[in-house]
């Protein structure tokens, strides 16, 4: 009899079985970790040369700044967990197991999320140390207010994406597509909004942006962005609704499609 | 037990099936035939339930396919050759399916065994040759010991052994009691290897009959004979009911005499034959004759 948690029981040896899941994680963990060593490296031969210190915003911003850009690698995590079934086929194997479809994208959801969650938090935590290490008395400790909540964003935002990158792909089904999607919804769309839109409506609707929302969730004050965003944990919950929107909608695909 | 009661599918404006019923019983090979482009594997994605049929329904042993709580234990089915991640192992990619439904890792070993996969259980599918494709989709259609078994086009590039073992493995399992559907455009390959034929032609059922009446409805059976006395035996048979026609001299293709008949009449003239073959139809004659009609009434 099929169940929920044997569902999530076989997407788990789907993930864990393929070796391109530890390789894409694993570098994408090794090189942030490593680029925030290399940028406390350079923020502090800065401040040797007679920069001024940084402040506590900007030392955590520091840290985290790779993952301004990782996070693209998990939201192309997301999407090919999905897309990669129906390049392969063997998306029809995996309905014909389990017809009533949605318990694969969930159980997709849950798995991915196990996955993607321990390698961040240990990503998150060895940016933010390997950073200040190299900061040194410049740098912020773990101690500072609002540094245990910008590691735990820091942790979650990635996640996050990725999730919003398996609704995209359930939705869009095609690799190429649906990998061109989510580079527009993160990178150029944010970029051509602001502009776009009038003086006040800019700041009302860039802090719902995906990206503006996932990178507020890892910054102190702001983080210096050129406009308002909200609240670390408001962020949060803006982006938890952007991932229950996308999986519902990719959900909906899913179960009105032929497969 | 396979049941479609006037299942109908429409792809933009094409029909591609139109109110198809038929019912494919336990205990037999059930040959799907159908020209390419018939609508037989659309059919066969409608009763796993991975197309949505327009109208009607198809059911497996009284129930949609995906109303049963264990799906994989009512029917198994092979659909398309590689329906596999290159990258994850034959043994990965069976165990994964296994585990929806709580099925041991045992089953897994097994069925890779009875398709002869063990020594490439740990290998990654990306490398299989087509037939080795094929032996891993059929290992998964088994996975679930089930009632009924659907494949589509299963000895499709396979070499001579391979379509072997494939029709001894329908014949073992229709033995055991299984539901076997087995779907092909060829009729060489259904006669040796189904007792039953569902023939579907444009997406509409063209015949629901056993193979032994399927050549007795079409076939008016001739015999060819071979005499040195041809014009002889020509004018004795025409002087009966018999319609002779003649392929090449001294070789007679009789219509409406049996062979005995012939070979009565000759002694009794005292016309000397060497040969005397009665002519069936074959499978083949029938099939091409009932798509042709199909094609015409269009």
């Amino acid at each position: 009899m099929i169940t929920f948690p044997r569902v999530v029981r076989a997407e788990w040896t789907k993930l864990v079985s393929l070796r391109s899941t530890w390789i894409t994680l694993g570098a994408a963990a090794v090189l942030a970790v490593g680029l925030a060593g290399v940028i406390g490296y350079g923020v502090h031969h800065a401040v040797e040369g007679g920069d001024p210190p940084p402040a506590l915003s900007e030392a955590v911003g520091a840290a985290f700044l790779p993952i301004d850009f990782f996070v693209l690698v998990f939201g192309v995590f997301g999407v090919l967990q999905m897309t990669g079934e129906y390049g392969s086929g063997l998306i029809r194997a995996t309905l014909t197991a389990v017809p009533r479809r949605w318990p694969v994208a969930a159980a997709k959801a849950v798995v991915q999320v196990a996955v993607t969650l321990p390698v961040m938090a240990a990503t998150a935590l060895g940016s933010f140390l390997v950073c200040q290490a190299f900061l040194g008395d410049d740098g912020a400790s773990l101690g500072d207010r609002g540094v245990p909540g910008a590691i735990v964003g820091a942790a979650f935002s990635p996640v996050l994406v990725g999730l919003i990158g398996l609704g995209v792909g359930t939705a869009v089904r095609h690799t190429a597509g649906a990998i061109t999607t989510l580079v527009a919804a993160l990178f150029i769309i944010p970029v051509l909004l602001g502009p776009a839109l009038p003086g006040d409506m800019e700041k009302d609707v860039m802090k719902y942006v995906p990206t503006v929302a996932g990178q507020a969730m890892y910054s102190i004050g702001g983080g210096g962005q050129p406009f308002e965003t909200l609240s670390p944990g408001a962020s949060a919950a803006v982006m938890v609704g952007w991932v229950a929107l996308l999986l519902a909608g990719g959900v909906a695909l899913l179960l009105r499609r032929d497969a | 037990m396979i049941e479609a009661r006037a299942l109908s599918k429409r792809f933009g404006d094409k029909l591609a099936v139109d109110q198809l019923s038929f019912t494919v019983k336990p205990g037999q090979v059930t040959g799907f035939l159908g020209p390419n482009g018939a609508g037989k594997s659309t059919t066969m994605r409608m009763i796993v339930g991975l197309d949505r049929p327009t109208a009607g329904v198809a059911t497996v042993n009284g129930r949609a396919y995906r109303d049963h709580t264990a799906p994989l234990r009512q029917v198994g089915a092979l659909l398309e050759a590689k329906s596999v991640h290159k990258g994850r192992t034959a043994r990965s990619h069976l165990l994964a399916l296994a585990q929806t439904h709580g099925i041991p890792a045992s089953r897994v070993d097994e069925v890779l065994a009875m398709v002869g996969l063990e020594s490439a259980a740990r290998r990654r599918a990306g490398g299989f040759s087509l037939g080795m494709g094929q032996r891993l989709g059929i290992a998964a259609a088994l996975l679930g010991d089930p009632a009924a078994v659907i494949l589509d086009e299963p000895v499709n590039g396979l070499d001579p052994d391979g379509v072997l073992w494939i029709r001894n493995l329908l014949k073992g399992l229709a033995a055991e009691g299984r539901t076997v559907l087995v779907s092909s455009h060829l009729m060489s390959e259904m006669a040796v290897t189904a007792e039953h034929l569902v023939i579907i032609g444009r997406g509409r059922l063209l015949a629901d009959t056993t193979v032994d009446e399927l050549i007795a409805r079409v076939a008016v059976g001739t015999v060819l004979v071979r005499t040195p006395e041809a014009t002889a035996l020509r004018d004795v048979l025409a002087a009966g009911r018999a319609t002779v026609t003649s392929a090449e001299p001294g070789l007679l293709q009789v219509s409406g005499a049996s062979a005995a008949q012939i070979g009565d009449l000759a002694r009794r003239h005292a016309i000397a034959l060497h040969e005397l073959t009665p002519r069936r139809a074959s499978l083949e004659e029938a099939y091409m004759d009932l798509t042709r009609e199909a094609v015409e009434f269009q």
